[in-house]
Parts: structure tokens; sequence; C-alpha cells
């Protein structure tokens, strides 16, 4: 077998096995899911009567600002359900936990990504296919950019956090780090109603505006520059990342690390 | 009894209650920094609105929308999130109590359940609200410079306390339901959406289409968020007494439903055990 | 001598729903639950005379809070009755609370950021107690638990004993006549425990308070109750002197020794072996028959000592204890 055919096995049946770990309680399961799909509804009942009152916010309409609550949620949801430990790798790097997955053998960074699953992240990625179902284009090309979007829009949460929790190698403790919630919280909204440096930052130090800028620049017409800069900022995550986190794991192994807690 | 012992008695009551607030208000002081770190997020938040109101207000070519300026719209958010985030969370207190059977603890004493709670709820609420209130006025004052709200900040804070006091009543209420069912959660988190929504925090109800503006006035999530805010912004003495006088009649309403609730609750323990 | 509680035929069962599994069945009986009955407590009578202190024993689960929650007005009985202080508990719930205090090791009423005056502050307030009274009251107490350089500290930087000292303070400001105190020397250690116990009996004597103990802790029965009523399953199974209970069912004590080689045969009468491993041994001896410092002194001369600890049965093998001599008795 390949060693990537073998990894996904992997991958696989570490999902299955985080999913059954989850349906235990099920009640429980259930009733995150469902309020985190509430709670994302709240913001569509938002944005529907603020364009029943406004119509357009700097050229974007209401299925515009739909599509990119569906993009958002999907994404962030698929990055919390498959890869849900990605925040918190630098508090297992801090705390020593680590060592458990360099004692098994399989590839640290993969393993150590798949082995949370988080349960109100499914419920978001729920509300995503509702909201495509809802206001999306039920087209080939339409699901299939709207799949692409998921997709970029996932790598980008997920190996943003890598490239932040890393910095734990470096700086020694992980308090103040940034998460996923930030870059969701300026993700949720029209990217054009920053402006100045706040959209430099955005499409810069915290990649929101590639997510948010979707629903424009892929959905409604695939717009070359963005969609190539969009590609070419998922690279520089996945493999920045993947090297922040290697080089820093050398530092880890080596015991040169700042301020370790033994 | 006579009419001296009769007023000692209700002042030796009252005493009681306030000297609740005042510990919990005390209490609440050792967490004020870590209240002002963790309220980075509400700047956040009222960032990316005063991005939006921005660009509404240019796209739409007016100095005010639905009687509100730009500027008064920024401070309506303001006040309508430092309500919101400075309610104590409640649930998670309760639901413990309930289960652990620490309800019985507190009834050792000479002093009610509800009151207690209600008083340590306003001393929290009110130490969260200095901080919040600080951090967003910075915002605001940055943006406009010093506020043209009249007494508005007067009108807010005469308008708060009944603010808090129904959303005290309305979480106390679902939180007691954990008498009776294993997870809370779900109801409170609902709620809490309802006060988002129309209870106007997201946006002041004159936004809405007018047949949910019609539903918002007949439930009392708008006595929450959206009185205060508004009274912030708007401040005229008639408007604040109609204001008040919605509140007291939800007061009213709930204080009767939350002592049934709660004496069924106890009730309950009684028949099922903890 | 006045009661100061008087419970007769005093019981209470709960109807317990039944849990299913399986999530349609856990929804089903959501709308439709069954219920069985449990009974907590069986018909029980006691009574507690002022100035008592009276130990009030069993495992968890054996009904022991549901009658501290009956005589405190908590929950009201299935049947029976109870006077406290010459209050129905659950019908005067209120005007009894002004009279009781309970003092919960593992639950603190301090506030855990504010030093123990403002504690005390609120408990004057909650008791509505004369400004006077309660100025003077507060300073005897400090005094007599010695807590004048602790009460200007925020409690979470005082050791678990000196909080158990301002808590027990905290629980008397309103000379309550009654105090129910329930694993008061909790989490303690030896010396700290002395000073509680000595505490709690110097109230008793000075103010006269009825006690009423919970505890798990065989040395808190044996050094400051007079009396013992030991509950299980829901009915008293034994109500008398801790002198008697003593020399019942505390006779025996258990020895861990830990010796330099592996001893041959032990054979001291008194003496059992309980558990041998190598050269760690554990001896049940009975002291109706030999003296601890005889054995000790034995063990001394013939064998090589590297560690030795004595201990008491805990509480749960003397009600088990008790509890099957009781049923050898029905039989």
């Amino acid at each position: 077998m390949s060693t990537v055919a073998k990894y996904i096995r992997f991958a696989l049946a570490c999902w299955k096995l985080n999913l059954a770990g989850a349906m235990e309680f099920r009640l429980s399961f259930f009733m995150t899911a469902g309020m985190m799909i509430i709670n994302n509804f709240v913001w569509i009942f938002f944005w529907q009567i603020y364009f029943h009152r406004f119509k357009l916010v700097n050229g974007w309409d209401v299925s515009d600002v739909m599509m990119l609550w569906a993009v958002v949620a999907g994404g962030f949801g698929l990055a919390n359900v498959f890869f849900g430990n990605a925040d918190y790798i630098g508090n297992i790097i801090v705390t020593g936990q680590l060592d458990t997955y360099l004692a098994q053998p399989k590839p640290v960074l993969l393993n150590l990504l798949i082995s949370r699953m988080s349960v109100s992240a499914l419920g978001d990625v729920i509300f995503a296919l509702l909201v495509f179902g809802c206001f999306g284009k039920h087209t080939w090309s339409g699901m299939l950019k709207f799949s692409i979007a998921l997709f970029l829009s996932m790598l980008i949460f997920v190996f943003f956090s890598v490239c932040v929790q890393s910095l734990a190698f470096y700086v020694g403790h992980s308090e103040g780090f940034i998460g996923q919630e930030l870059l969701v919280t300026f993700a949720t909204y029209p990217t054009d109603i920053f402006r100045g440096m706040t959209k430099v930052v955005l499409f810069t130090v915290l990649p929101a505006g590639f997510i948010s800028y979707m629903p424009i620049g892929l959905l409604r017409e695939v717009e070359p520059l963005f969609f190539g800069a969009a590609i070419g900022v998922v690279m520089l995550l996945v493999f920045g990342g993947t090297a922040l986190f290697y080089r820093g794991l050398r530092r880890y192994g080596s015991g040169n690390m700042m301020g370790m807690r033994m | 009894m006579n009419t001296l012992s009769a007023k000692s008695l209700f002042s030796g009551k009252a005493v009681k209650y306030l000297s609740v607030g005042y510990i919990t208000v005390r209490n609440n002081f050792v967490y004020l920094r870590s209240f002002f770190i963790r309220s980075w997020f509400l700047l956040v938040i009222l960032f990316i609105f005063v991005q939006l109101w921005r660009v509404t207000y240019q796209g739409e070519g007016n100095e005010v929308i639905e009687g509100y300026t730009y500027e008064q719209m920024i401070w309506y958010l303001i006040f309508a999130e430092a309500i919101i985030l400075s309610s104590p969370r409640l649930p998670v207190k309760i639901e413990e109590e309930v289960k652990k059977g620490d309800v019985g603890y507190q009834l050792t004493r000479p002093m009610s359940y509800l009151l207690y709670h209600y008083f340590s709820y306003l001393g929290e609420a009110y130490v969260r609200l200095i901080v919040n209130i600080i951090l967003g006025s910075a915002l605001g004052l940055v943006l406009f410079g010093w506020p043209r709200l009249g007494l508005g900040l007067f009108g807010f804070l005469i308008v708060s306390i009944g603010s808090f006091t129904v959303n005290y009543l309305m979480t106390m209420m679902l939180s007691l339901t954990s008498f009776w069912v294993e997870e809370t959660r779900g109801l409170v988190f609902v709620y809490q959406k309802m006060l988002f929504i129309i209870g106007g925090l997201m946006l002041p109800l004159e936004i809405f289409p007018g047949y949910l503006q019609a539903i918002s006035e007949w439930l009392p999530f708008q006595t929450v968020a959206y009185f205060a805010a508004k009274a912030g912004v708007h401040f005229e003495w008639m408007m604040i007494a109609k204001m008040l006088l919605i509140q007291l009649l939800w007061i009213a309403i709930l204080s009767f439903l939350l002592r049934v609730v709660y004496q069924k609750g106890v009730r309950k323990l009684n028949v099922n055990g903890g | 001598m006045t009661l100061a509680i008087k419970v007769k035929g005093l019981s209470k069962s709960f109807a317990v729903k039944h849990k299913k599994t399986g999530f349609l069945e856990s929804l089903k009986s959501l709308f439709n639950p069954t219920f069985s009955e449990v009974t907590a407590v069986h018909p029980i009578d006691f009574q507690v005379e002022q100035g008592e202190i009276v130990a009030f024993l069993g495992p968890n689960g054996a009904g022991k809070s549901t009658t501290i929650k009956m005589l405190t007005g908590i929950l009201h009985p299935t049947q029976g009755s109870a006077e406290v202080l010459g209050f129905n508990p659950w019908q005067e719930r209120a005007k009894l609370a002004f009279h009781i205090g309970s003092v919960f090791g593992q639950k603190s009423q301090l506030w855990y950021h504010l030093p123990p005056i403002d504690t005390f502050e609120l408990m004057s307030r909650i008791f509505e107690l004369p400004r006077a009274d309660y100025l003077k009251r507060r300073d005897e107490l400090i005094e007599r638990f010695e807590l004048g350089a602790l009460m200007n500290i925020p409690v979470r930087k005082l050791s678990l004993g000196q909080r158990m000292r301002c808590e027990m303070a905290a629980a008397l400001l309103h000379r309550p006549q009654i105090v129910f105190l329930d694993e008061p020397t909790i989490g303690l250690d030896v010396v700290v425990k002395h000073k509680i116990r000595d505490l709690i009996k110097e109230m008793n004597k000075e103010e006269g308070t009825t006690l009423f103990i919970t505890s798990h802790d065989a040395g808190d029965i044996e050094q400051l109750c007079k009396r013992a009523i030991v509950i299980n399953h829901g009915q008293i199974i034994l109500d008398d002197t801790v002198s008697n209970m003593k020399r019942q069912f505390l006779k025996h004590k258990t020895i861990h020794l830990k010796l330099q080689e592996v001893p041959g045969q032990f054979n001291v009468p008194g003496v059992k072996l309980v558990k041998q491993k190598g050269a760690g041994i554990r001896l049940s001896v009975d002291t109706s028959q030999i003296s601890i410092e005889n054995v000790l002194s034995y063990i001394v001369q013939n064998y090589q000592l590297v560690d030795v600890t004595i201990e008491d049965p805990s509480m749960e093998e003397i009600i088990t204890h008790i509890y099957e001599q009781r049923r050898e008795e029905v039989d």
C-alpha cells in the first residue's frame, strides 16, 4: 500500500472514532450541533432584516452575504470537524502533551490535527449546506465552485492556526494567541465594508479577506486575480505552517525550547 | 405588630439584600482586570459595526436613518452591547446549585433564594457595566468626540435597572427548569438569541419590517437592550416614563411567573429528591 | 432539660424516575415518565436535648442528609412530625433559620476574594443583628477563635485551617442554638483538627449550643460527641453513647508495618495478621485484649522496623460492623 493511502486510512479510522465518541452523549451531541445552527441562523435573520431595509451594501446583495455565511461556516465547520485540534496545538506543545503524538509512528502534525472533533462545528457544516440549499446556485458549476470555496477556506482556517500555534515552540507559551474565532469574526462581513489599513490586514496577517471575498471573486464570477491569489495564499499557509511546525518540533526535540515545563 | 417594628422590619430586610448586592460588587472588583482583558471582543464587534454602518449611511445618502444619525446608531450599539455583555452568566451557577442541592443550603438562611440571587446579579452586572461603558465610550469618543446625547447616559442608567431586572427574571426562570430537565443550555441559548434579534441588540427595532416591530412590541425582549440603548441616544422624559412603565408591567408578570416556577421546583425537590 | 430536637415517626420517600437507555426511550420518558417510590428515610424517632453533642452517622446515601434537610425545613416529610427549637421546621422554616447555624466542611460560605470581615458583615445583615450586638459578638468570636490577624486578609490567601476557623465563627455570629456541622475537619492536618475540635467543644460548653455532627472521621466522633445515632438504609440502627459504641466497635486498630526482612509467624493473642506482602504487613489489634503499646514494644523487640502507622477503623468499617451485628441479633 502506498504511504498516502495508508495515511488516508489512518485519518478515516481516526475520524470514525471521534464521531463514535461524540455520539456516546447523543442528547448533548444533537443539542450542541443544533445550538450552533440556531446561532448562525440568527445572523441570517439579521442580514435578511438589514437587506429588507437597505438592498445593497457596497455592491453586495443579500444572496452574496448568504453565500458568505455558507462559505465561512462551512469552511470553519469542516476545519473543526476534521482537524479540530488546530487551535489547541499551542496549548498541547506548552503542556508537554506532544510527547504522546511523538511516540506514535504517524506523521505528528496530521496525527495531532485529526485527533479532536468539534461537535458544534458539525452544526456549522449542516448549516452551510442548508444555506447553500436555500440560496446557492444549484448547477454543476455552482456546486463545484462552492466545494472549492469550502475546501480553500477550510485550509485557510486550519493552517492559519497551525502557523499561529506553532509559535508556541519559539516563545514557550500560548497565552494571547489569536484563534480562528477572530478570523471568523472578520470573515463573516462583506469584505468591502472595510477600507484602508484594515483591508490590508485582512489580506495579509489576518487572511479573513480571502475567505470573505469568495462569494464575489469565485462564486458570483471567477476573478482570476483573486482566485489565483487565494490559491497562492492557501499554498503559502499550508507549506509555511508545516515548515514552521516541523522546524519548531526540532527545537522541541533538542530541548532548546524556552520556558518549557519539564 | 405596631408600625414602628413593621418599619424596622422592612428596613432590616432591605438592608439585608442591599448588603448582598454590595458584597458582590466588592467581590467582582477583584475581577476588574480580567473583565477589561476579556472585553476586547466588544471592541472588535463595535469596530466592525462602525464600518458596516459607515458604508450603510454612505450608500443611503441620508444623514438620518429611521430617526438615528450615524453617531446615534453607533452609540445605540455601544449601549445595547454593554447591557448584554454585562449580564452575568447566571444559568451555569443556578444549574449547579440545583443539581448539587445547594438550593437547599441557601434555604437554611433567613433569606429569599430569588432575592439573594437578584441582588447578587445586579451587583455583578453593574461592575461589568462600568467596564463595558468605559471601553465602549472610549471608542465613541475617538470616533465622534464628546457625545451629543444630552441626558442620555442618565436615561440609560435609569432604564438599565429595569433591563437587568427583566433579564434576571427571564434567565432565572429558564435556569430553574434544571429542576426538571437535564440540559438547560439550549433553552437559555435560544432566549439569548431572541434578545439579540427581536430584543434589538443587533439592529434598533425601527429598522425592522412593520409586522416584526408589532410583534416585538408585545414581547418582553425589547425591554432589555433596546429600551436602555434607545434611552441612551434619544433622551426624552415622556419616552423614559413609558419605558419604565412597560418594564414595570413585565417585571410584575415575570416575577409572578418566576415565583410559581420556583415553588413548583422546590416542591419537585420534595417529591423526587435532589 | 429542654428538648432541642424532637422527631417522631419521621419518614420520607421520593418518586424516582426510571432512567431509560437509548435515545427514543429517553425521549419517551421525557413526556411519559414512569416512577417508582424509593424510601429514603423509614419512620424514625429520636430526641436531642439542648446542649448535647450528637454524632449523626451513616454511609453515603443512608438518609443522613435527607434527615437533616427535613430538620432544617428544606424538605417536607412524607409522614411524621418534628420539632426543632419548638418550631415545625417545614412550616416555620424562615423563623427557624434565625436560630440555627450550619458549617459545611466542603462548602464555604466565606467570599473567596474578600477578607472574612466582609462575610461577617453580610451575615450580620442576613440575620438582622442589631449593630451593637453584632460588633460585640464579632469581637468576642475574633478573640476566641484567634482571628484578629486574619480578618482583613482575602480568604483565598488563608490556609485551610484558618479558613475553617473563620467559617465557624461566621456561623456563630447570630448565636444559633443548634449548629449542624458536616465534616468539620475534612482535609485538615492533625494539629489543626485538634484545634478545631477544641473550639467546637468550648463553644458547646460555654454557650450550651446543641451540636449535630456528621463526619467520616472516627476521631471527630470519639473526641467530640457523647452520643451517636447511626443510620443506614433509612433506619436508625444504633442510638447509644459514644463510650458504649467505642467499647463495642472501636476496639480494633490497624497497624501497618514495614520491616527490614520478611518475618516469621506472629503469635501474639489479640493480634491478627490481615495481609502480608513480603516485608509489608497489616495487623488488626483487638485493644480489649492487648494494648497498642504492648504490641508495638513486642514488634520493636523482635523485628527491625522501617516504618509504622496506626489507624482507627474507618467509619464505614464500624458501621458495617454494627449493621452486621444488628442483623445477627435479628436472625
